[in-house]
């Protein structure tokens, strides 16, 4: 009895102290809240808005920054031409017509990862992603050698075989471009929807099939239909990133005539003897209006609709049996692996031990490229400090991106929707023209605030560039989970952070996990920004390979490209097997 | 106007950097060493032989240079905006022509002062107080061995007109700053306005991807390149490439070396210049495919060079009507 009340009273010290402790905490919530707000939205009008506002003075000044010039309309007066309209025509097709394509392949692809018994699904998620990581120079160089019309291999292989004197692929052309860009936008896609693939409860299919649906309704009218903010985000990040797509057009279709705005505003920059800056910033803000349009219709697809399907109630992923045609869906992921991998890496695997790219003569054998390499002082440099960017930079920013995320999807707070257009705006905009505005925007700071001309100014760059694919891939999570979870944590007396790490981040860490890896490799292929950033002693891969590529060393350039995809390998692995197998239960 | 020219040169000397009055040599290098480094920015990305010429003055020196590689619009926007923002980072700026000339005219550089071995400069070339020349681009044709044989080779400029050629030729774009854009006003002023509407009728396939052109031609998926740059002759040795310089000669891209305005480093700079118009430090490019700025270097390079750089220098481009040859091309070459 006397333990009994001694225990009740300690009891009620606890709850009262909890109590007052929550009190001051509530306080702080308050005060801090608003205080918090304001900070997350100083840092993202630095981060956007700032490099946004020296491009529009650029679109809307007769000079660039630094200059006497007048104040006009003429860059965007100058847009409305013909020429104009067929190269906002040609990119808007091709960038609709890959990314339609490439959704549709993506999403067949994570089903069968996520969804079915096909065998070996764990290497297969490995391998279908390996395509995005590879600079996209290199694959264009390899596509160039396997698919030219004249003595591309695969020409000269169907015509060995066929006899004909035909041209079966032309890589350059429209369609070129299009396989080009491909390469990058299926496992872009992939990675954003097969984890919500994963996330899905089985029990609203299982309801569809007992209701009498078949296997392909159940698929549209439940599976795809839960996907839509997942496939919906993917598929605008995707077009846009298509509308921005810079080296498969310039590769592939500015030999034959194609032009996009990329090619175009490149042009305006770098081949004039007086680079238009303006008639470049005014093009890229018409392109950005564009695609703003794009994500106002997508806010009206997705509003007053739900796609929770992790709630409270525990479930285990459905796996559809597909039989013998597991051996089907099996095929049609190595099919995928030996086109958009195995051609272009086994060409540049190949090359990477002769003493030209596509020259494989006994006599040209050769381990100099490695050797080179290997003994290159800049290489080491730029590795060090890439990975340094990469590593701070993912993290970084998944961390804003999760935050952002998390006031734009579980939150009404006030300025919500600032942040989410805030964060949306490096996105919008083609990354050689915001490279300017970053260069711009540091460069005029007060030099007391050390960032131009350090790893600063590029880490800044990065965290800007990220924070759009951060804070959709951490959305698209969070819109998974219902809120009972989380008020049942908040319930139980969990604070906010708690909550937010113990169940929001716990049930969304694959996504994060994908997020680090897709930003971490984004930072490591970033060329348009750090090439404007750099300073002597801070250069990065992407600015070393560049001076590989121009100094007429493809083949170097090959060994730094498969030394990325080893490191891809290695993060891929360390992700899937490790952090989703022990965090993943935190 | 005399009273104008005498005015700039006062305001040059007035705004000249702080080395040492006299003008002693031995004193400018004393400096240099005492400032220990310098920032070099460059438009010529991933040289080798830039790097070797670098390498020996710091080994000659012991002055470290610090490089900064971008292409040449991307180093002329860097300087003009940190210049614009009073951060004077740079020393020796090293650019093609037309792109030191635009710079020069929008105040980004400042005088040397002297460099002894501009005296050793050689014609057509020359140096002003601010620019002096570093090295020559030359370009000419090149051919793949296994698809030209040596009695089709084009021995004129002219030759590539013949309709055997006719969507046979891979070329720089003529449209867009660079090689491509020398090739046009050379050609134009020598052979005028006609030459290029039969080539446009040849329907030359265009690609900026300069160093995998040159690859391309030489695997065989096209038999003719132009411009060719002859310092890129050097990577391809061993492939089935020969370059051809015709019977007029090559047009060429001078590249140039300048003071940047209030460099940290100018003494560092000047003994930098210096060096680099040294006959050593030329030979260096010219066994790689440039021509030397400087007398006495052509007769010292590797034989396979030396034939192709005795050639005649047919012409260069000129700033002032870049913009105008360029917006011609664009109608020509539709």
């Amino acid at each position: 009895m006397g333990s009994a009340t001694l225990q009740g009273r300690s009891e009620r010290a606890t709850i009262a102290a909890l109590r007052a402790g929550r009190a001051s905490l509530g306080d702080l919530w308050r005060y801090g809240r608003p205080a918090g707000m304001t900070a997350l939205i100083l840092l993202l009008c630095f981060l956007s808005l700032y490099p946004m506002v020296m491009l529009l003075y650029g679109s809307l000044h007769s000079t660039p920054p630094g200059i006497p010039g007048t104040f006009n309309l003429d860059g965007y007066l100058g847009i409305a031409t013909t020429e104009n309209v067929v190269v906002l025509a040609n990119t808007i097709g091709l960038s609709f017509v890959k990314t339609i394509l490439a959704l549709a392949l993506a999403v067949l692809l994570a089903w069968i990862v996520a969804r079915t018994d096909t065998p070996g699904r764990g290497v297969l998620e490995v391998l279908i992603t390996l395509p995005f990581f590879i600079p996209p120079i290199l694959t264009a160089t390899a596509w160039a050698m396997l698919g030219n019309a004249q003595v591309g291999t695969i020409n000269l292989a169907w015509r060995w075989l066929s006899g004909s004197d035909t041209t079966l692929v032309d890589v350059y052309s429209y369609g070129g471009v299009v396989w080009h860009m491909m390469q990058y936008s299926t496992p872009f896609i992939f990675l954003f929807v097969v984890d919500a693939f994963r996330a899905m409860d089985p029990a609203l299919e299982e309801s569809s099939r007992m209701s009498g649906a078949t296997r392909w309704q159940t698929f549209w009218r439940v599976t795809f239909a839960l996907m839509l903010p997942v496939t919906t985000s993917a598929f605008i990040l995707s077009f846009i990133r298509g509308v921005e797509s810079f080296e498969s057009a310039v590769f592939f279709g500015t030999p034959v005539g194609i032009e996009v705005i990329t090619t175009t505003i490149y042009h305006s920059i770098t081949q004039r003897a007086q680079p238009d800056y303006q008639s470049a910033t005014a093009l890229s803000f018409a392109a950005l209006a564009l695609m703003f349009l794009l994500l106002v219709m997508q806010n009206r697809l997705l509003r007053g609709r739900s796609f929770t399907t992790v709630t409270g109630k525990g479930y285990s992923p459905n796996i559809t049996r597909l039989g013998r045609l597991r051996w089907v869906t099996f095929g049609v992921c190595i099919l995928f692996f030996v086109l958009t991998v195995a051609l272009p890496i086994g060409q540049l695997l190949l090359s990477s031990f002769f003493k030209f790219f596509g020259f494989y003569q006994a006599d040209m054998l050769t381990f100099d490229h490695y050797r080179s390499v290997w003994e290159n002082s800049s290489f080491w440099r730029a590795f060090r400090n890439t990975m340094l960017l990469g590593v701070a930079g993912a993290t970084a920013t998944m961390a804003l991106g999760g935050i952002v995320a998390y006031v734009t999807t579980r939150t009404r707070w006030r300025g919500r929707r600032l942040i989410d257009i805030l964060a949306w705006l490096p996105w919008m905009m083609p990354g050689m023209v915001l490279g300017i505005g970053f260069l711009w925007g540091f460069a005029i700071l007060p030099h007391q605030i050390p960032i131009y001309g350090t790893l600063w100014a590029l880490l800044l760059a990065y965290v800007a560039l990220g924070t759009p694919v951060a804070v959709r891939v951490t959305s698209a999570a969070y819109q998974q989970i219902a809120t009972d979870i989380e008020e049942c944590s908040r319930v139980h007396g969990a604070g906010w952070w708690q909550t937010l790490g113990r169940i929001l981040i716990a049930l969304a860490w694959p996504a994060f996990a994908v997020g680090w890896v897709l930003i971490f490799f984004g930072i490591m292929r970033e060329l348009s920004a750090s090439i404007l950033l750099y300073a002597p002693g801070t250069e990065v891969l992407s600015v070393v390979m560049l001076k590989m590529w121009v100094g007429g060393k493809p083949e170097e350039v090959s060994v730094v490209g498969l030394v990325m995809l080893v490191l891809v390998l290695l993060f891929r692995w360390v992700q899937l097997k490790v952090i989703k197998k022990r965090i993943s239960t935190l | 106007m005399l009273r104008r020219s005498v005015l700039g040169l006062l305001a040059a000397g007035s705004v000249g950097p702080a080395w040492a009055q006299g003008d002693d040599w031995a004193k400018v290098v004393d400096a240099a060493k005492k400032e220990g480094k310098l920032v070099m920015y460059t438009a010529s990305i991933g040289s080798v032989f830039h790097k070797a010429v670098i390498k020996s003055f710091e080994q000659k020196y012991g002055i470290a240079v610090e490089l900064l590689e971008a292409r040449a619009s991307e180093v002329r926007e860097r300087v003009r905006v940190e210049q614009s923002a009073g951060r004077f980072l740079g020393d020796v700026h090293h650019n093609g022509s037309t792109t030191t000339w635009l710079m020069n005219r929008d105040g980004n550089f400042q005088p040397y002062g002297s460099v002894p071995n501009t005296k050793n400069i050689i014609a057509p070339f020359s140096a002003s107080n601010v620019v002096i020349p570093a090295e020559v681009i030359s370009y000419c044709l090149m051919v793949n061995r296994n698809l030209v044989k040596p009695a089709d080779e084009p021995k004129s400029w002219k030759d590539i007109l013949d309709p055997k050629w006719s969507g046979k030729i891979l070329s720089d774009d003529y449209r867009a700053l660079g090689g491509g854009a020398v090739f046009f006003v050379v050609m134009y002023d020598t052979f005028g306005k006609e030459f290029h509407e039969q080539l446009a009728a040849q329907k030359p396939v265009f690609s900026r991807d300069l160093a995998n052109s040159e690859r391309r031609v030489a695997r065989g998926e096209f038999p003719l390149y132009l411009p060719f740059s002859l310092q890129n002759y050097n990577n391809l040795k061993g492939l089935p490439i020969k370059p051809i310089v015709p019977a007029e000669g090559r047009p060429y891209v001078r590249f140039d070396l300048t003071m940047l305005k209030n460099a940290p480093h100018p003494n560092a700079a000047r003994v930098f210049m210096n060096h680099y118009l040294e006959p050593e430090s030329q030979l260096v490019f010219a066994n790689a495919g440039y021509a030397p700025v400087v007398g006495g270097v052509v007769e010292k390079t590797l034989e396979e060079i030396r034939g192709l750089l005795a050639t005649k220098a047919m012409g260069t481009t000129t700033p002032e009507r870049q913009d105008a040859m360029l917006e011609l091309a664009k109608q020509i070459y539709k």
